[in-house]
C-alpha cells in the first residue's frame, strides 16, 4: 500500500532506531511530546518507543478530540438528546464518554434518540429524512474536523434544511500548547507535532514554539518510522544548537496548510473567549463557536442548554495525564476501575486517548524494554 | 482513499477506503479531483489530494 508499506519497513526502522541512539548526549535525559492521540496509539501500537533509548522519553499531549471534552459538556449534550423533539448525533467515540450522571450511550439505553454518525454529512442525511424531527450534531474536534462541520453547516444552509442545528465543541490546537509551555509542571525538550491538524492548519502556526520558547518541533506522519524519523530530527536540531519548525510529513502536509479549509472555518466559526477543557480547565480564545451569520444553525442558541459546570471525580487524573506529568499507569484507577469498557475518565475511551493506548498495547509496567 | 466518481455539482466524490469500502465525500476542499485519485479523508471532507 502507497505511503503506509514503506513507513512501516522493519529494517529501517532499525537503522532510525540505531542513528537516535547515536544522536543521544549520554547521561541527558530528553522529554518530548507528541501532540497528537494519533502518535500516541502508533507508538504503542507498533512500540516505537520500545526503539528509543533509555533517556529519550515520550510523554502525551492534550491532541485527542474526545480526551478534553469536559463533563458539563457531555451532561448539555444528554439534556439536549433527551428533549422529545431532538435526534441527536455524534461520532462513535463520544457516545461513550462519561457525563456526570452517564454518557450519551447511558441516555441512548433510556430511551433519548441519539445516533451514531461518520460524518456531519451524515448528520445532515438524517436531518433531511425526519423533516419532522429537529437534528443536532454534536460536533467535536481539532481543525482537522472543524472543516468537516463547516462544510455542512454551509450545505445545510444552501439546501435549505431547517430542522438541522449544530453544539459547537470544536478546539483549537496552539492555545493548549502554549498553556502548557507556559506550565511550570512541564519540562519539555521538543515536540513531535500533530499532523492531520497540520494538513489543515499548515506547520506555520507552530513558529511560536521554537521563537518564543526556544523548543524545536517536527511535524510527523502517523506510521512507525515517521515517529522515529520525526524524533531523529529533533535530535538533530538539539545536537547542531537548531530550534525550528520542520516538516517531516511534507507528503501530505503543505506548510501553509489547506487555504480553502481555513477560509471556510473563519467565514462558519468564531472564537469564544474562553473554553473549558477537560483537566485543563479554561483556555482563552481556544473553542469555536458558530459565527453571528450561523447563528440560526446553533443549536446551544435554538434550545435551552442548561450549560452546567462540572468537576471531573476525584479519583480521574486525565488532566495530569493530558499535560504530560504523569504516565496512564500512574492513575490510581487505571486498568482497574477504569477500563476501557468501563471508563472513568475521557482518555480511556478514544483509541486515541493515552490511557486507552496504554491498556490496549498492554502498557501495564512502569518498565519498557530497551533496545 | 481513492476516489472513483465525483459529482461535481454537489461537490461530492464516491471513494473507496483501502478494503474496499466506500462512501461519500466532500471534495470542496481539494477540488478538481478526477477518478483515480488519491485523497486524504477525514469526518466525510477530503482534506488534502495525495496525486494519483
Ligand atoms: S486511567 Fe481513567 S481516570 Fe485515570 S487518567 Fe486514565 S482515563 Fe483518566
Amino acid at each position: 500500500m502507497r505511503y503506509v508499506d514503506e513507513f512501516r519497513d522493519p529494517e529501517l526502522g532499525r537503522v532510525l532506531a540505531t542513528e537516535i541512539l547515536a544522536a543521544v548526549e549520554p547521561g541527558r535525559h530528553y522529554k518530548f511530546m507528541e501532540v497528537c492521540g494519533g502518535h500516541t496509539h502508533s507508538i504503542y501500537k507498533y512500540g516505537v518507543d520500545d526503539l528509543l533509548p533509555a533517556n529519550v522519553e515520550l510523554v502525551h499531549g492534550p491532541g485527542c478530540p474526545v480526551c478534553v471534552i469536559p463533563m458539563g459538556r457531555v451532561d448539555d449534550g444528554i439534556a439536549l438528546a433527551r428533549r422529545p423533539e431532538v435526534i441527536f448525533t455524534c461520532f462513535g467515540d463520544m457516545m461513550r464518554v462519561p457525563g456526570s450522571e452517564g454518557s450519551l450511550l447511558d441516555a441512548k439505553a433510556e430511551g433519548a434518540d441519539i445516533r451514531m454518525v461518520y460524518s456531519p454529512l451524515d448528520a445532515l442525511r438524517i436531518a433531511k429524512s425526519n423533516p419532522d424531527r429537529e437534528v443536532v450534531f454534536f460536533a467535536i474536534g481539532f481543525e482537522t474536523t472543524a472543516p468537516s462541520t463547516a462544510l455542512t453547516l454551509k450545505r445545510a444552509r444552501a439546501e435549505g434544511v431547517k430542522n438541522f442545528s449544530c453544539m459547537c465543541s470544536h478546539v483549537t490546537i496552539v492555545p493548549p500548547l502554549r498553556a502548557l509551555l507556559d506550565s511550570p509542571d512541564l519540562r519539555l525538550d521538543g515536540f513531535v507535532g500533530p499532523g492531520h491538524v497540520s494538513t489543515v492548519v499548515g506547520a506555520r502556526p507552530f513558529e511560536f514554539i521554537p521563537a518564543d520558547y526556544g523548543k524545536p518541533i517536527v511535524v510527523a506522519g502517523f506510521e512507525p518510522l515517521d515517529i522515529l524519523q520525526a524524533i531523529r530530527m529533533i535530535l538533530a536540531q538539539l545536537a547542531e544548537g537548531r530550534c525550528e519548525v520542520e516538516n517531516q510529513y511534507a507528503r501530505v502536509v503543505p506548510y501553509e496548510g489547506n487555504p480553502r479549509a481555513l477560509e471556510v472555518m473563519a467565514e462558519v466559526f468564531e472564537l469564544r473567549p474562553h473554553f473549558e477543557w477537560r483537566g485543563l480547565g479554561f483556555i482563552s480564545q481556544s473553542g469555536l463557536k458558530l459565527a453571528e451569520a450561523y447563528a440560526d444553525l446553533d443549536a446551544e442558541l435554538r434550545f435551552e442548554v442548561p450549560g452546567v459546570r462540572v468537576a471531573d471525580p476525584k479519583a480521574c487524573q486525565c488532566g495530569e495525564v493530558l499535560k504530560g506529568v504523569i504516565k496512564p499507569w500512574e492513575c490510581k484507577v487505571f486498568g482497574t476501575a477504569c477500563t476501557p469498557e468501563r471508563p472513568i475518565g475521557t482518555c480511556m475511551v478514544s483509541s486515541e486517548g493515552a490511557c486507552a493506548a496504554y491498556y490496549n498495547f498492554g502498557r501495564f509496567a512502569r518498565e519498557r524494554e530497551v533496545v | 482513499m481513492q476516489v472513483e466518481s465525483v459529482d461535481e455539482a454537489r461537490g461530492l466524490a464516491l471513494c473507496a477506503a483501502e478494503d474496499g469500502a466506500r462512501s461519500t465525500v466532500e471534495i470542496a476542499l481539494v477540488e478538481p479531483v478526477v477518478p483515480g485519485d488519491r485523497v486524504l479523508v477525514h469526518a466525510g471532507v477530503a482534506l488534502t489530494g495525495l496525486g494519483a
